[in-house]
């Protein structure tokens, strides 16, 4: 059981979600995907869509337009 | 959740995006008697600033054959696309500003900035092969009836699809 670390600040649309895509496909389930961006649409479609695929999903902002979304992959 | 969390902090649902932007669309019309137009704005700077460095754009065929919405008496900063187009980017900073999210973004590496600029500057070069950019095509070109706006809709998509599919395999 591991975790990911994803640096995707400083991306445009649609980096983060597509560099979340490609690493959830690799991972087990189980495993935490934690995707740091600082793109405030980010958090609203790379949410919709974990949430749609099944997995759980939740997010923090650490600083003032920075946010770590925590992605565990369920099945 | 407060409200100010839910009207300035947390995102606003689609549709009601939609609906205040055909507002506002319908609103500039009327107002300005003409449709909003990104491209066209950057592309009267670009063609400002060759005129300073002695090119001349205003000689060259494409400017005399079509018609451009500029009216009589207006200058580099006082025309209604520049006005737009910063009112634009400082409505943004606004609500930027207001829901505490301002960061300064730097470049991430030279590879970032080569796409940027390389993607950049065909994208330009698109617009002006289609008179429009994104909003000049749905914005302004569709809800006016044009039949140009759905072609460049439809093969926008058809873009977006191939760039999408190599950036995935090949760029990230």
């Amino acid at each position: 059981m591991s975790e990911y670390r994803l640096d995707c600040l400083f991306e445009a649309c649609p980096i983060p979600l597509l560099k979340a895509l490609k690493q959830l496909e690799k991972m087990k389930i189980g495993e935490v995907l934690i995707l740091h961006t600082d793109h405030n649409c980010s958090i609203t479609n790379v949410v919709e869509w974990t949430k749609k695929q099944g997995h759980y999903i939740d997010y923090i902002e650490i600083s003032e337009g920075e946010w770590e979304i925590y992605i565990e992959k369920a099945k | 959740m407060s409200l100010y969390e839910k009207v300035i902090k947390k995102p606003w649902p689609y549709w009601v995006g939609g609906i205040l932007l055909a507002l506002l669309n319908i609103s500039l019309l009327i107002t300005t008697g003409s449709a909003w137009s990104i491209t066209t704005g950057l592309l009267y700077w670009a063609a400002a600033i060759a005129e300073r460095l002695g090119i001349r754009p205003g000689e060259w065929y494409y400017f005399n054959f079509y018609e451009y919405g500029l009216k009589e008496g207006q200058t580099f900063l006082y025309n209604s696309y520049t006005v737009l187009n910063i009112a634009i980017i400082l409505g943004a900073l606004l609500a930027v500003l207001c829901a505490k999210e301002f960061k300064w973004k730097k470049v991430k590496n030279f590879k970032q900035f080569c796409f940027a600029l390389g993607g950049g500057i065909i994208m330009g070069y698109g617009t002006r092969l289609s008179f429009g950019c994104n909003i000049g095509a749905y914005f302004s070109a569709i809800p006016s009836f044009s039949l140009q706006g759905w072609v460049f809709a439809l093969f926008m998509f058809v873009g977006a699809w191939i760039g999408s599919k190599i950036l995935f395999k090949f760029i990230l």
